[in-house]
């Protein structure tokens, strides 16, 4: 499961952060910032042939030595990363696929709540719970 | 990566050299001494060679050798063997050619845009090449390759030595000691025979240029023209123009010589000792911040002395100074001689060597004499290579020993790529790396990979495209097969170079970052700085990138030592995390630049750092904002100079919560008195409450200014906070405080201590010209000593005594505070209060704008009065209407006269100062518990009333505006006075917020304050006392029956008393002491008592009835109306009167029938308007009674074992007859629930106004109530009736009196026929206004019973009226006469 799942702003700040290992948070921070590159990447190479076709889901961003960066970008270009344990191979590309949509709908929720203001950090405990779900069990 | 000065050819070109050696007698040396350079460094600045050179390949083609440079060395030795990483020597050298190496402070940066970034750095990094020329020189020879090995040597001997020729020779055996005797392996050769070229130098000034010249000769002789040279340099002595400018090559060269020199110097010399270092090396360009450096300098200098020393007719050594001896002739002759030494010495020699190689290699293949044509066949077959079984294996495969045929050809390819000859050292390089491929020799087969690839690059052109992976296999087996570093980095450089040409950012990136390694962190960091850059620089520039591996490399210099660069990382860095929400690694970089600063002694950026991570509201742990907060005082603590406070960053203000607050605190209680409230910091501000003392204001300003409101007023405001007009300066009268109170927020999770508040402000003097600034001057009054700050706390700093009069000017600016948590800093903070937004025109709307806000920045006007007011027995609960007597105080606290002393209230009848006539003298001499005026008790109790006439204007006042009298109307300083203050509880049960403001105004005029206000709130609890109901009826009595009264009807009037007081414990009865009566027109006039002795006494819920006869007033007294007076008539129900028209009584009653009077006013006027003239109008004229009835009561209250005698009075305003009315105001229910009507309501059905008709005539019969006749004798009995007809109204009205109507009611049928009246049946009559009439009828009887007599109609109509609408005005009470037969 995920190390870390981040939700970002079409204008590139963080929406929402969650990280298992609390203590390495900083550097999760640094990977999901530096991943917006290749996002930014992904979608311009896209973006432009396809139209509004696109393909949310961008797949794996890139690998470092001790984790795997999987991107997904929302048509409203909020952008979605989660962090995988690049030991964790049983994860195949459908179940990164299926927890970006479950996260994707689950931030559809946040957005449709009348009181959440568009722009602000992702403070719901719904969301909050899904989120969990797909983090790796600390126990 | 970032761009490079020189190209990337030449870069690469300049990377492999030919290695020339330089072996000096010491005479020779002695002679270069002179320039303060050895040989070596004298030749540096002319090695490369600007004329092209010619050399012929194996094939005899022809080749061009441009541009070519070759590198000149001292001949050194050194046993060190060679390493797979740089010696610690080596490294120190690197960190300091890069330590050396920092951008300029004015160095152009360029800014680069990416998407919404705008990142300013400069493109270049000179310390990276600074680094990189360094390493490759540095880089030690080693045996798979030969191009750093010495191709040849110079044998310099000076011409002043005794035998030149045995010099030569001396140093020709020296050379060949060292390369052949094998007691050395460090100087390298790359041939047995090497290249020796013998110089004699001739020194111009010293020697004898003849014998220089035949010396020469004989060499020509010995060695051959083209393997010597005569060098003659130094015609310039030393001393003879100092002054004329000679440029000085060698400066640019000089310093990273040194450099090698030093660290050669180092690692020999142990250098104890301390060096006083006082000639300032000025042409050094090196200032090193680190001690080790500087010790290298100092031994090196040491060592240039000693040096110096031996030569003592060179006294510019020390001075740094290069080629102080030559002239530019001798520089063109030192440019001569390289040329020579290349051209005519070097290539030939390379020409020749390659020439060789060629053929020992096309002999020992056998098979071409051409490499060119057929390497392919040669090598493509597979064929097995020799192996000799004697050699060594290494752990990365084979070491060939220096004369394995594998190693000639890289030798020759080697050659080939010195002279420039691409084409042929890549097919070379191709062909040795198949042959250490197959004997699986890994360093080798990596060397040639890389250097193929260099050639194939080199070469240029279409002709080759460049193999980017020989270079990715090179570095991978330099590294992870060989394990050595240097050559991979080597490598790196060189590929990660050529990529970066190519414009593969992307590949140059990846194989920077592979080259990061935990052994070395200076070449990590380095290595990704230019990674970084290189993702800046791709096509579509990758900012993030940039900025992490910035951070990373950052992170790395700081480890190497680099603390300057990491600082410029970090910082090149922050400008892509800056402001975007990533606040984790925002704080990181923060801290880290913070510390960085602070270890670079630049204190003031670290706090700037350090700050942001407290500003910005913050992710981190408690732990770790702690962690920030210690640094930042540790440093701020560093910085803080002892005048100038600098600004803190923590606790935030929030400054839109400023409250400013003008005026003293107030004290509210002082023993009995009790101060007005007035405005306090503790109040919260409320919209509703500010603008109904706005209200109020303005009702006492325009009652002080005559009944206007100037066009300038303006509500006084003592507190200013968000919510007021902030728009005008405040005005602040002199020596009086002004409190502000500020709000801090802690953002952390860790607590601060505050200690130490005070405020600071600054005052500026607009009367005068010069503006008087006094900054910084500390007004701390009270120390405001507070503890840890949880969250939000708020301090009211009481400050400012101002003594400056006249109109000043204060800003408030600073405010200081210091913060401990072991450690205690001082600073300050702003307080700047943005005023709100703007929403106005479309400009404001489109952009945020703020108003001004100027609660801080007050007017001091000159001393103002300042009243106090203080109450005394000021009750807090009362009984519905019940009168109390309390005391206030005015007290004048200030220096100047105050006057026009007024009050208003929002509950106009709770209180009175009493009217002037009837104020008691003293307030403390009334020793009478009761709030009335009383008289002795009347000796026999009479129901008749007693009267007094009062005239309205006495009690009146033009509008809730109260004067309240005081003597003189001025209050001198320091006077205080005291007066009567009469309260009735209010009439409505319940808790009653009573707001008074009290106005007074200085006595001196045309101040800048106009006036001043004193607000008062008060609770008032009233609980319910008395309902009273009245009601009044006209009374059947005859008027004849009263005589005194003349000719005016009269009106019963019942009063309903109930106790409806719930509080059973407290109130024990109530005691009805007196009824009056106040009213224009009409009187109480008698107390009708059923059981004449008996007080009126109320227990709990109990319930009395009172009857009261009240007459008209006396006409006289009643005449005229304009005049308004009051007959106040006491009726008094126990044994001592109040006169209800004196003082308290009066005033309430004035103040509460003002409203109800006002109230009925308003409801009666619409129909008058209508139909003024309308017949309704006089029925009910007729009708209205507008008596006002006055009960006084006491209430015996039971407090704390002690009895209590309560008073009070309720007022009931009678209206019309008929109607009741009652003391509680009508309870607005019927509101509260309506039916809903789907229906339209009907009309009212349009009836004639009977009811009101019936009052205009009022009718009376009089007869004997019994009569006895004696029916025997006579039959019928005749009884006189007189019909008293009394008109009621103001107008004429025309009466029809008609006894002949016979009723059709079936009752009225049986009695009928006993009784009929006689005489004249019908009568038309016309009644004057109030006129009384008796018409005498004659009622006929015929038998003995009971009768009544009310059969007579009688029809009324106003005379003037037009249409004729009588009406019956019949009364319904039967007049009953018994008829007795005797």
């Amino acid at each position: 499961m995920a190390v870390c799942i981040a939700v970002i702003a079409k204008e590139n700040y963080p929406l929402y952060i969650r990280s298992v290992p609390t203590q390495n948070e900083l550097k999760f921070h640094y990977t999901v910032h530096t991943s917006l590159d290749v996002v930014e990447e992904k979608i311009s190479a896209v973006g432009k042939a396809l139209g509004d076709q696109r393909e949310l889901y961008l797949g794996l961003l890139y690998p470092t030595e001790d984790y795997k960066v999987y991107g997904y970008v929302t048509n409203s270009k909020v952008k979605f990363v989660i962090v995988v344990d690049s030991s964790n191979t049983s994860l195949r590309d459908n179940e990164i696929r299926s927890m970006f949509r479950k996260l994707h709908n689950s931030f559809t929720d946040v957005m449709c709540n009348p009181f959440h203001n568009p722009g602000d950090t992702i403070q719901s405990k719904a969301f909050d719970g899904i989120v969990s779900g797909m983090m790796v069990q600390t126990a | 990566m970032a761009q490079c000065v020189q190209s990337v050819q030449e870069f690469v070109q300049d990377s492999f050299v030919p290695m020339v050696a330089v072996l000096c007698s010491e005479e020779a040396e002695r002679v270069t001494r002179k320039n303060n350079l050895n040989f070596a460094e004298l030749l540096r600045p002319f090695c490369r060679l600007t004329s092209e050179g010619h050399i012929r390949d194996p094939n005899n083609q022809l080749q061009v050798v441009k541009n070519l440079r070759i590198c000149v060395n001292n001949l050194m030795t050194s046993p060190t063997t060679t390493s797979t990483s740089p010696s610690p020597a080596q490294r120190q050298l690197l960190s300091d050619v890069v330590l050396s190496c920092q951008p300029q402070e004015s160095a152009v940066t360029n800014v680069v845009m990416a998407g919404d970034y705008e990142l300013n750095f400069s493109v270049t990094t000179p310390w990276f090449e600074a680094y990189r020329e360094n390493f490759l020189q540095s880089m030690p020879a080693s045996d798979h390759e030969f191009l750093n090995h010495y191709l040849a040597c110079l044998l310099v001997v000076s011409s002043t030595e005794a035998v030149p020729v045995e010099q030569f020779l001396k140093l020709s055996q020296e050379q060949h000691r060292i390369q052949h005797s094998g007691e050395y392996t460090n100087p390298k050769w790359f041939i047995p025979n090497t290249l020796k070229y013998y110089v004699l130098l001739h020194d111009m000034c010293e020697g004898d240029e003849q014998r220089a010249d035949l010396v020469y000769e004989d060499m020509k002789q010995r060695y051959g023209s083209q393997g010597c040279y005569l060098l003659k340099m130094n015609s310039r002595t030393f001393s003879a123009n100092v002054d004329e400018q000679i440029p000085d090559p060698w400066s640019q060269y000089l310093h990273k010589n040194n450099l090698h020199n030093q660290v050669n110097i180092a690692n020999s010399s142990t250098c104890t000792g301390c060096f006083i270092y006082s000639c300032n090396n000025s042409l050094d360009p090196l200032q090193l911040d680190s001690s080790m450096a500087n010790l290298h300098n100092l031994s090196a200098v040491h060592a240039d002395l000693k040096k110096g020393a031996k030569d003592s007719n060179s006294p510019a050594c020390a001075a740094g100074s290069h080629g102080a001896c030559l002239t530019l002739n001798d520089h063109d002759y030192i440019r001569q001689f390289i040329q020579e030494f290349t051209f005519r010495g070097l290539l030939p020699h390379i020409e020749k060597t390659i020439r060789q190689l060629n053929d020992q290699l096309v002999s020992r293949k056998g098979l071409s004499r051409s490499l060119f044509t057929a390497t392919k066949k040669w090598f493509g077959g597979g064929k097995a290579p020799e192996k000799s079984i004697s050699e060594p294996k290494s752990t990365f495969g084979l070491l060939y020993p220096p004369e394995a045929p594998e190693l000639q050809i890289r030798k020759m390819a080697d050659l080939c790529l010195l002279v420039q000859h691409y084409d042929l050292a890549y097919s070379c390089y191709h062909t040795a790396k198949k042959d250490f491929l197959s004997d699986q020799a890994m360093l080798y087969a990596a060397g040639a990979l890389e250097m193929a690839a260099v050639s194939a690059f080199l070469q240029g052109g279409a002709s080759r495209p460049y193999p980017a992976h020989y270079m990715d296999t090179a570095i991978q087996t330099y590294r992870d097969v060989c394990k050595n570093m240097v050559l991979a980095e080597r490598c790196a450089l060189l590929s990660a170079e050529i990529l970066k040409s190519q414009g593969k950012y992307s590949d140059a990136a990846t194989l920077l970052i592979k080259m990061t390694s935990e052994d070395s962190d200076l070449r990590s960091a380095l290595l990704l700085e230019q990674a970084a850059h290189c993702f800046i620089n791709m096509r579509n520039p990758m900012v993030r990138k940039f900025a992490f591996h910035m951070i990373l490399s950052g992170h790395r210099f700081s480890k190497a030592g680099q603390r300057r660069h990491a600082l410029r990382c970090y910082c090149q860095a922050m400008q892509v995390y800056k402001e975007r929400g990533w606040s984790l690694a925002e704080d990181h970089i923060n801290f880290t630049i913070g510390r960085q600063s602070f270890t670079l002694r630049q204190p003031e950026d670290a706090v700037t750092a350090f700050r942001q991570i407290l500003i910005n509201d913050s992710r981190q742990t408690a732990k770790q904002q702690g962690a920030f907060l210690r640094e930042y005082l540790y440093v701020y603590k560093f910085i803080s100079p002892a005048f100038s406070l600098p600004q803190l960053p923590l606790p935030c203000i929030h400054s839109s919560a400023t409250r400013v607050y003008f005026g003293h605190e107030r004290r509210l209680a002082e023993g009995e008195k009790q101060a007005a409230t007035h405005v306090s910091l503790d109040q919260e501000y409320d919209q509703d409450l500010s603008a109904m003392w706005c209200h109020l204001e303005e009702q006492l300003v325009a009652s002080a200014n005559g009944g206007v409101v100037p066009g300038n007023f303006q509500p006084t405001q003592c507190c200013l906070n968000s919510q007021t007009d902030n728009l005008r300066h405040p005005l602040a009268v002199v020596e009086e405080p002004i409190i502000v109170e500020v709000t801090f927020r802690n953002p952390l999770k860790v607590s601060l201590a505050l200690s130490s508040l005070s405020l600071l402000w600054r005052f500026t003097v607009d009367g005068s010209s010069s503006s008087n600034e006094m900054t910084e001057e500390t007004i701390t009054n009270e120390e405001t000593s507070a503890v840890g700050v949880g969250n939000m706390n708020k301090y009211a700093l009481r400050n400012c005594d101002l003594f400056s009069p006249f109109r000043n000017h204060i800003d408030f600016l600073l405010f200081t505070d210091q913060q401990t948590l072991d450690l205690m800093v001082r600073g300050k903070q702003d307080l700047n209060i943005l005023g709100p937004r703007l929403n106005l025109t479309k400009e404001d709307k489109m952009s945020v704008r703020h108003g001004p806000d100027r609660r801080l920045n007050p007017i001091i006007t000159p001393p103002m009065p300042l009243m106090e007011v203080f109450f005394l027995q000021f009750p807090t609960a009362l009984l519905c209407g019940e009168i109390r007597k309390a005391y206030v105080e005015f007290c004048n606290v200030s220096g100047v006269a105050l006057c026009g002393l007024r009050v208003v209230s929002t509950h106009a009848a709770f209180f009175t100062f009493g009217s002037q006539a009837t104020t008691p003298l003293s307030p403390t001499s009334a020793e009478n518990c009761s709030a009335y005026k009383t008289l002795a008790t009347p000796l026999q109790r009479t129901s008749e009333a007693t009267e007094s006439l009062v005239s309205a204007a006495d009690f009146r006042q033009p509008s809730g505006v109260i004067e309240i009298p005081i003597d003189g109307s001025i209050l001198q300083p320091g006077q205080s006075t005291q007066l009567p203050l009469w309260l009735r509880g209010p009439d409505q049960e319940g808790v009653h917020e009573i707001n008074f403001l009290f106005y007074y105004e200085s006595a001196e005029k045309g101040l800048k304050i106009s006036h001043r206000v004193l607000r008062h709130t008060v609770f008032i609890c009233a609980s319910r006392s008395l309902s009273i109901q009245a009601s009044a009826c006209r009374s059947s009595v005859p008027p004849h029956h009263c005589l005194d009264e003349k000719g005016s009807s009269g009106t019963l009037v019942f009063i309903d008393v109930e106790n409806i007081n719930t509080n059973e414990g407290g109130v024990r009865e109530f005691h009805i002491v007196q009824v009056s009566s106040s009213s224009q027109h009409w009187r109480l006039h008698k107390y009708i008592n059923p059981n004449k002795d008996k007080e009126c006494k109320l227990g709990s819920r109990e319930r009395a009835k009172l009857c009261f006869r009240a007459a008209r007033c006396k006409p006289s007294e009643a005449t005229s109306k304009a005049v308004k007076k009051y007959t106040f008539s006491d009726l008094s129900l126990g044994n001592e009167q109040i006169i209800s028209s004196t003082t308290p009584c009066g005033d309430f009653f004035f103040r509460s029938s003002s409203r109800i009077s006002s109230v009925s006013r308003s409801q009666g006027s619409i129909p008058t308007e209508n139909r003024s003239s309308d017949l309704t109008d006089i029925a009910k004229e007729c009708s209205e009674l507008d008596l006002n009835i006055i009960v006084i009561w006491k209430a015996y209250v039971v407090e704390d074992n002690k009895q209590l005698i309560l008073e009070g009075q309720l007022h009931v305003a009678l209206q019309t007859i008929g109607k009741e009315a009652s003391s509680l105001t009508a309870k607005e229910e019927a509101q509260e629930m309506v039916l809903l009507k789907f229906k339209s309501d009907l009309p009212p059905p349009v009836i004639l106004p009977s009811a009101e008709f019936c009052q205009l005539i009022k009718t009376n019969l009089h007869y004997p109530e019994t009569c006895t006749h004696p029916f025997v004798q006579e039959s019928l009995c005749l009884v006189p009736v007189t019909l008293t007809l009394s008109n009621c109204s103001l107008a004429q009205v025309d009466v029809i009196i008609d006894l002949r109507h016979k009723s059709t009611s079936p009752e009225s049928l049986e009695v009928h026929s006993s009784f009929a009246w006689v005489g004249q049946t019908q009568y038309k009559l016309q009644l004057k206004p109030k006129e009384v009439l008796c018409l005498t009828l004659q009622a006929c009887f015929l038998q003995a019973g009971v009768y009544n007599l009310n059969t007579p109609r009688v029809f009324a109509k106003p005379s003037e009226q037009s249409t004729m609408c009588e009406t019956s005005q019949q009364t319904a009470t039967p007049a009953l006469i018994v008829i007795s037969d005797a």
